[in-house]
């Protein structure tokens, strides 16, 4: 079947924009979509999407992350061995983290990370016939917002569409939660968000919020924020008496 | 049409002034080569592969995402800093796209325009002067003097 932006559609099915349009311009196919020859065919179910000038995705609903080149995540490390560190980023295979991918880290100067602790770090390789990789640092060496998280804050999954939700640019979640506490969020591509508050009720609340917005219109996130402000505010009181 | 051309002998691409056909002509026949030898290896969808297309398998790039660390009112004051100057980079930038207030095309239109505008008066003053050698023949340019010692 035929479609077109903003359609909803099914694996199977030909875009039909990219197909009638004759013009050279260079299309950028983004994710749920491949193309044979010239005919371009989704490849997952949701909604197709265009941004301008020229980028066609497929907006979709998923639990399972593949991952992809660039993209930030957050894992667990489930191994140490002599000189990488093997971490569940969720994916079907565990990605590798070599020691030396951390800031100031070199062969005599072990970073000191433990089995069961949190990383946030980034793909470098990511190939569906290899291991993912992942490393700490950026091209010049510095950890800038990567590297391991502090076990004092709460770690929770949700799905990778909450996810690109949370971090659109124009997403209003996180600059209303922050009117009325503080709090800190590391929010990987793989669905693992990692809150932190000042107190145990106040990072329930982040997370809460966060979790409860998968489902609230743009409009309706002040709304959901001032709510949760509210109900903290009370226990918080309750507390105290 | 290759075939059809007549090649150059291999004595006379070995003299000194025939250095670059013969550059050339080694090119093509390795082009050549290659393509024969690993013609059958390409598939009907490599052959059809056009550039029209680039695939971009993360959704960073598509909904221009950002990096998902982010930390409020002194929680993680070192994440909030890196957070400022991102901010502080973009502003920059709007700012000098703001600060110009002629674009470069607005620009490039102008200048075109003065070209044209030249030329037309350049054409308008020699059509005076030729009025003026008509008329009333401008007075002589004096003439060059020698300077006498």
């Amino acid at each position: 079947m035929e479609v077109s932006v903003g359609d909803v559609v099914m694996p199977g099915d030909t875009v039909k924009d990219i197909t009638t349009i004759t013009k050279k311009e260079t299309i950028i196919l983004g994710p749920g979509l491949r193309r044979e020859a010239d005919t371009v065919y989704a490849y997952k179910a949701g909604v197709l999407r265009k941004t301008e000038p020229a980028v066609y995705y497929v907006d979709s609903y998923q639990k399972r992350y593949v991952p992809n080149r660039g993209e930030h995540v957050v894992g667990i490390v489930t191994q140490k061995s002599s000189d990488i560190f093997k971490v569940d980023i969720g994916a079907s295979e565990q990605a590798s983290l070599s020691y030396l991918a951390f800031e100031g880290a070199t062969k005599k100067n072990r970073p000191d990370i433990q089995v069961g602790d949190l990383v946030f770090a980034k793909l470098l390789v990511a190939s569906k016939d290899m291991e993912p990789e992942l490393v700490c640092v950026d091209s010049h060496g510095k950890e800038k917002k990567l590297g391991i998280l502090s076990s004092d804050g709460m770690l929770f999954t949700c799905s990778l569409s909450l996810i690109r939700k949370i971090l659109n640019r124009n997403s209003p979640l996180f600059n209303m939660l922050a009117r009325s506490q503080a709090f800190e969020v590391a929010a990987g591509m793989n669905g693992r968000v990692w809150v932190k508050a000042r107190t145990i009720q106040e990072t329930i609340a982040i997370a809460t919020a966060i979790l409860a917005a998968e489902y609230a219109p743009l409009s309706g996130i002040k709304k959901l924020c001032s709510d949760i402000e509210k109900t903290l505010l009370l226990t918080q009181s309750g507390n105290v008496e | 049409m290759s075939a059809n051309k007549t090649k150059l002998s291999k004595s006379i691409l070995e003299m000194k002034f025939m250095k670059r056909t013969k550059e050339k002509v080694e090119k093509q026949q390795f082009q050549e080569e290659g393509e024969e030898y690993f013609g059958n290896e390409l598939t009907e969808r490599m052959k059809k592969d056009s550039e029209r297309f680039i695939i971009e398998p993360s959704y960073i790039f598509c909904e221009k995402l950002i990096d998902g660390r982010v930390s409020f009112q002194g929680m993680n004051p070192e994440i909030e800093r890196l957070m400022e100057e991102e901010q502080k980079n973009e502003c920059v930038k709007v700012k000098e796209k703001e600060e110009t207030d002629i674009s470069d095309e607005q620009m490039a239109q102008n200048w075109k325009n003065y070209r044209k505008m030249t030329k037309t008066e350049r054409k308008y003053e020699r059509s005076l002067e030729n009025q003026n050698n008509n008329d009333e023949s401008l007075p002589k340019k004096p003439k060059f003097l020698k300077p006498q010692y």
